[in-house]
């Protein structure tokens, strides 16, 4: 591999220089803290969730009281918005908008590829210690890519399904059970129709539960290897879209769409990656308390959502420490109670102190997962587009 | 056949502004009514048209040929109409104005008719020409052409010299009496100007709301 | 006042709205159109699957949806003229027009689909009915909704060309004079009115051709999803953090314009050609046809009701989190969507200072430039503007994104302010130049008589006898502004919350009573600002 001293890589350079001295001293952190006290970080976030907006508020208030930090929430309909924007400011050689972004999967690698972030200092966050590395592997693998402390992980997600109980007696628990479910009740179910990302998740959840050698999904692929090992996932599909809503020539073009249709009574069931998420609905009544929530029973697929820093941010000091304190256990404990968002923590409950622990609470709720099962990996990076771009020319048009 | 009105008067909200009036116009006679602008004489003609439009009501009776009128449409009471403004209509070629009104039945026909009409008018060669390429008086004698092409019963003339210079009017008045004449059918007109009725004719004013021989 | 008036010359003048308006523009454009020499971009749009299908759709729905609505329009217009509820109809046109796309794609969405009012009304069943109205894959849905939404529009761009200076009284005159040669009233609007008025709406109706052929926010509402319309495909990769996707995606709207193009000069083309047979149709002679009264009664119902349903409709699911099947309207348990919108009144504040600001500028750019350049200058100015409005709104946002980033305006509040104005001064100069120029010049005449000043003539008699245009290019001005999503995404980097980005992003987690709730609080401005010119632009003497 050769080296070779292009002009993102000096900006990477320079953006690092403050840190690269203090990075060794012990006190580094504390040299952050003080550097980070009045800086204004904005932080882009995907803002579809009143829930979620207000948790990013009341983080705010925190780090204005405790860290003197102004944090702006720049809401974003879509990630990928504020990923073109570091893109294009860093190849007109502008300062920097974006200063923390939400971020995970493809964004991510785009990002860490383009050399888009600045990093690693997950790592060095006093926070990350708390993290369940060996328990949620994907904290530290983010679409099959090593996140090498490019981003700090701030919760989980796992797909799930959810419905109405009165509706639906007994849940489909695998892809098979959801065929001949379909086959009763014909033009009841459907999925968002990728690129969605829920979507793609749903077809890469059919990959896993119907390929042969599952092996390969670590791996990077290739069309050849691709249209190969995808041919039960593609048979299974063709088999399935017959009897969904529409017969499968149409799609709802999001979840958000999906789960609409679900509180209206158009369809059975609904996805969701945010475990907690039907509890929520039925908290919020968008979706009646007889709602419940499965997770088929092969495990579905799970990742985590990180906070990354960009190359060119203006305020990498304090986008730090937001994304310290965005792991503590504090900050974790209150994203995950039900009433305020409900998202996972990526924190190992189990070795927090006592006090810390209780923060968490537990117990069955209205909408809550009634069947539980793990979390699978997701593919490797390289098979997703080939999913999308084959499902497209397969369904598309 | 004769263009008559009976017992005609006319309302602008509660006010009288035309007092009952019965008046006959033979077959290719022009009567002449005079009156100060505002006195009612444009209203009147609208009446007999048909286009009368609030806040002015009517009552009486308009015949044209023995038959009431009152109830028919404008655009089937067959009265050709001159008003102050030639109203070419600008979309169309000054040919294509003159097949306007013109009777349905086959093209050449029409053409010819058309073709006819604009040698009476001295504008042979004119057809294609938009009409804001034309003078004041060629628009004129188009305009006069286009109402009679669709062979009228009656006329109404609404200060139709009105816009026209001087040396023009002479010449206009001449020029319209004549063909309306030839057509031998009822024709009344308004205006302010004694000098626009013709030389023989019987002439009316409009003062007070009354109508009188003058 | 009056010196530096006089002492500011045509250039200075101009100088305001090339600077800020003009330059940008031509530059974003350009911008634009330098991107099509990417050869590999082409090669990846010529080679995905939904092209072919995709364009057809777009061109379909754009198309349909014009020949729809200028119908429509037609038939409204031959059975109200001459009626006591003509001017009432020109009330209600404007009152349609402030209504933002969006929330009536919103409101009409639940008008409609299987689980919609109109579904609850029909079906008796235990649950939603199969129906294929929203996001069918023929696009109907869209089109019908775009229809609707375009006819307030048409309507008032008609009432604006039959009203202008002495137009209204010579139309009556050649209407009186077509019914002497034996014209019924439906005659004479096909062969007087009609043929007069088409050539005045020839921009109107290429902006909502293209505007139709275009649209992504409605498209995603409404549109079909496999394939969805062309638009739709060039928003997704214009939005995907491939850099390759995003110059396919820039390649896209290139094609789309280009189409778009040719199918307004194949149309123009077709016209022309048949120009014989329309001669012989406004020549054939006269015909008693009457003025379509009934259907143009039944026609104004229809679109009325659907306008205002859809809108009204909003209300109820703005204060209920769920609609659970089969009620007729949904529990009304929550006002939590309006908490959650009162509870920041920030946006809604940026937004209504920011459309008010650009609105007063536009106007005020648009006058200096009226008063002080001679009339035959603003000929390419009006082009540019129709050309910045019929070009794809994708196109020119994403030159207008390079163009700002590069002068350092990116993620600046005046960065916003100028993409803002770049739209609203458009529609202003548009609306305002016909009036304004139609002034009779004789009044100014008659006041510099009597010794006022030319800036006291200007401000005492020219703007207060121009009150009603003013305040309506004002009106559209503002309401343009104020709906205006992509600006505060793409050029104020997020920085500035707006009301619509708000919206927008609120929406894309798809909780209805936020979604309806801010579809409302959307419609709320231009509409005030509409009945506000409306009611004060009302001259003091009729």
């Amino acid at each position: 591999m050769t080296f070779s001293l292009t002009r993102r890589a000096l900006a990477s350079l320079a953006a690092l220089a403050p840190f690269i001295g203090a990075a060794r001293a012990e006190e580094d952190w504390a040299a952050i803290e003080a550097q980070a006290k009045g800086q204004t970080v904005y932080f882009n976030a995907w803002a579809g969730s009143p829930q979620i907006n207000a948790y990013i508020a009341w983080v705010a208030e925190v780090l204005k009281e405790r860290h003197g930090i102004t944090l702006e929430h720049v809401k974003l309909q879509d990630t990928g918005e504020a990923v073109r924007r570091v893109r294009d400011e860093v190849t007109a050689g502008k300062p920097g908008s974006v200063d923390l972004i939400w971020i995970n999967g493809e964004n991510f690698r785009v990002m860490k590829q383009e050399k888009l972030l600045f990093g690693p200092f997950a790592g060095r966050l006093p926070n990350f210690a708390l993290v369940d590395v060996s328990g949620k592997p994907t904290t530290i693998i983010d679409f099959a890519e090593p996140t090498d402390g490019f981003e700090a992980p701030w919760g989980m997600a796992q797909l799930t399904f959810f419905g109405d109980g009165q509706k639906l007696a007994t849940p489909p628990l695998s892809m098979m059970d959801l065929l001949q479910l379909a086959k009763t009740q014909p033009g009841r179910i459907t999925y968002p129709a990728p690129p969605d990302f829920h979507g793609t998740t749903f077809v890469k959840q059919v990959l896993v539960e119907t390929i042969r050698d599952k092996a390969l999904l670590d791996r990077p692929t290739d069309k050849a290897g691709f249209t190969d090992a995808a041919k039960p996932m593609f048979d299974y599909l063709d088999a399935l879209h017959p009897h969904l809503w529409r017969e499968g020539k149409q799609f709802p073009p999001s979840q958000a769409q999906q789960k609409q249709m679900l509180a209206d009574g158009e369809l059975l069931m609904a996805l969701t990656f945010n475990p907690n998420e039907p509890a929520n609905l039925v908290a919020s009544g968008e979706l009646p308390a007889t709602t419940f929530a499965w997770q088929n029973s092969g495990g579905t697929i799970g990742n985590t959502h990180f906070v990354a820093i960009p190359i060119n941010a203006q305020a990498g000091a304090a986008a730090q420490v937001v994304a310290n304190f965005l792991m503590s256990a504090e900050a974790q404990a209150r994203k995950a109670d039900l009433d305020i968002w409900g998202d996972p923590t990526v924190l190992d409950v189990k070795k927090l102190p006592p006090a810390e622990q209780a923060l968490f609470k537990s117990g069955d709720v209205p909408g809550g997962v009634r069947f539980p099962a793990d979390a699978i990996p997701e593919p490797h990076g390289s098979w997703v587009p080939l999913i999308e771009a084959a499902w497209l020319e397969r369904f598309g048009a | 056949m004769a263009l008559s009105l009976t017992d005609v008067s006319i309302r602008l909200g509660g006010g009288m502004l035309i007092h009952p009036v019965s008046l006959s116009i033979k077959p290719g006679e022009i009567v002449t009514l005079m009156g100060q602008s505002g006195a009612g004489k444009s209203t009147l003609l609208s009446f007999i048209a048909g286009d009368l439009e609030a806040p002015f009501s009517a009552s009486g009776t308009v015949r044209l040929g023995g038959a009431a009128l009152n109830d028919v449409p404008p655009e089937a009471r067959h009265i050709g109409r001159l008003f102050q403004d030639d109203l070419l209509f600008p979309h169309l070629t000054v040919g294509e104005n003159l097949l306007f009104g013109m009777a349905r039945g086959p093209g050449p026909e029409r053409l010819k008719m058309m073709q006819a009409a604009l040698a009476e008018a001295d504008l042979a060669g004119f057809s294609e020409r938009p009409p804001h390429t034309l003078s004041g008086g060629q628009r004129a004698r188009v305009a006069l052409m286009r109402a009679l092409l669709a062979n009228p019963r009656a006329m109404l003339l609404d200060e139709p010299f009105n816009k026209l210079d001087a040396d023009l009017r002479a010449q206009m008045r001449d020029f319209v009496f004549r063909h309306i004449r030839a057509r031998n059918i009822p024709c009344l007109m308004v205006t302010h100007d004694r000098g626009d009725a013709p030389d023989h004719g019987r002439i009316l004013r409009l003062k007070g709301g009354e109508v009188k021989d003058a | 006042m009056a010196r530096t008036l006089r002492r500011l010359t045509p250039l200075a003048g101009a100088l305001p709205l090339v600077l800020l308006w003009a330059l940008p523009l031509l530059l974003s454009l350009a911008i634009t159109a330098a991107s099509a020499s990417d050869t590999q971009a082409w090669r990846a749009l010529l080679a995905h699957p939904q092209l072919f299908p995709a364009l057809f759709l777009s061109m379909f729905t754009g198309l349909a949806a014009t020949l729809t609505a200028l119908l429509l329009t037609l038939i409204i217009l031959a059975g109200f003229q001459g009626t006591a509820l003509w001017h009432r109809l020109q009330a209600c046109a404007a009152a349609g027009l402030a209504v933002p796309h969006l929330a009536f794609a919103i409101g009409f969405g639940f008008l409609i689909m299987p689980s919609g009012l109109l579904a609850r009304l029909a079906s008796g069943d235990a649950s939603p009915p199969a129906w294929i109205t929203v996001q069918d894959p023929w696009g109907l849905s869209l089109t019908a909704a775009l229809a609707v939404k375009e006819i307030p529009f048409l309507l008032t761009a008609a009432f604006a060309a039959l009203f202008r200076g002495d137009a209204a009284r010579l139309m009556d005159q050649h209407a009186r004079a077509a019914a002497s040669l034996g014209h019924g009233k439906g005659s004479i609007f096909l062969r007087i009115i009609m043929p007069q008025l088409l050539a005045q709406l020839r921009w109107p109706l290429v902006i909502v051709f293209v505007y139709g052929a275009t649209v992504v926010d409605m498209a995603l509402v409404l549109g079909p999803t496999q394939p969805p319309t062309f638009a739709v495909v060039a928003w997704h990769a214009l939005n995907d953090v491939e850099p390759a996707a995003n110059r396919m995606g820039l390649a896209a709207t290139l094609l789309l314009t280009a189409i778009l193009a040719m199918a307004i000069l194949t149309v123009h083309g077709l016209l022309h050609a048949s120009r014989d047979m329309q001669r012989r149709f406004l020549t054939a002679g006269p015909s008693a046809l009457p003025a379509p009264r009934i259907g143009a009664g039944i026609i104004a119902v229809i679109i009325s009701a659907l306008l205002l349903l859809s809108i009204f409709l909003l209300l109820p699911l703005s204060a209920a989190p769920r609609w659970p099947w089969p009620g007729i309207l949904p529990p009304l348990t929550g006002g939590t969507a309006w908490a959650t919108l009162a509870a920041s009144p920030a946006p809604l504040l940026l937004s209504l200072g920011l459309s008010l600001a650009v609105s007063a500028v536009s106007i005020l750019i648009a006058v200096l430039w009226l008063e002080t350049q001679p009339e035959a200058r603003d000929r390419w100015l009006l082009w540019l503007a129709l050309l910045s409005l019929a070009v794809p709104q994708l196109a020119v946002a994403g030159g207008q994104y390079r163009l700002f980033l590069d002068v350092g305006l990116g993620g600046k509040l005046a960065g916003l302010f100028l993409a803002h104005l770049s739209l609203a001064l458009a529609y202003v100069m548009i609306v305002l130049s016909g009036p304004y120029r139609g002034f009779d010049g004789r009044y100014m005449k008659a006041a510099r008589a009597l010794h006022a000043s030319p800036a006291s003539a200007l401000i005492r008699v020219k703007l207060p006898l121009l009150k009603a245009p003013l305040l309506t290019a004002s009106a559209i001005g503002f309401a343009v502004s104020i709906v205006q999503y992509v600006p505060a995404q793409l050029i104020a980097a997020g920085r500035f919350a707006t009301l619509p980005m708000e919206a927008v992003t609120l929406s894309s987690g798809g909780s209805r009573p936020l979604t309806a709730a801010y579809a409302l609080a959307l419609t709320l401005p231009p509409l005030a600002a509409f009945l506000l010119a409306g009611i004060v632009g009302r001259p003091r003497w009729r």
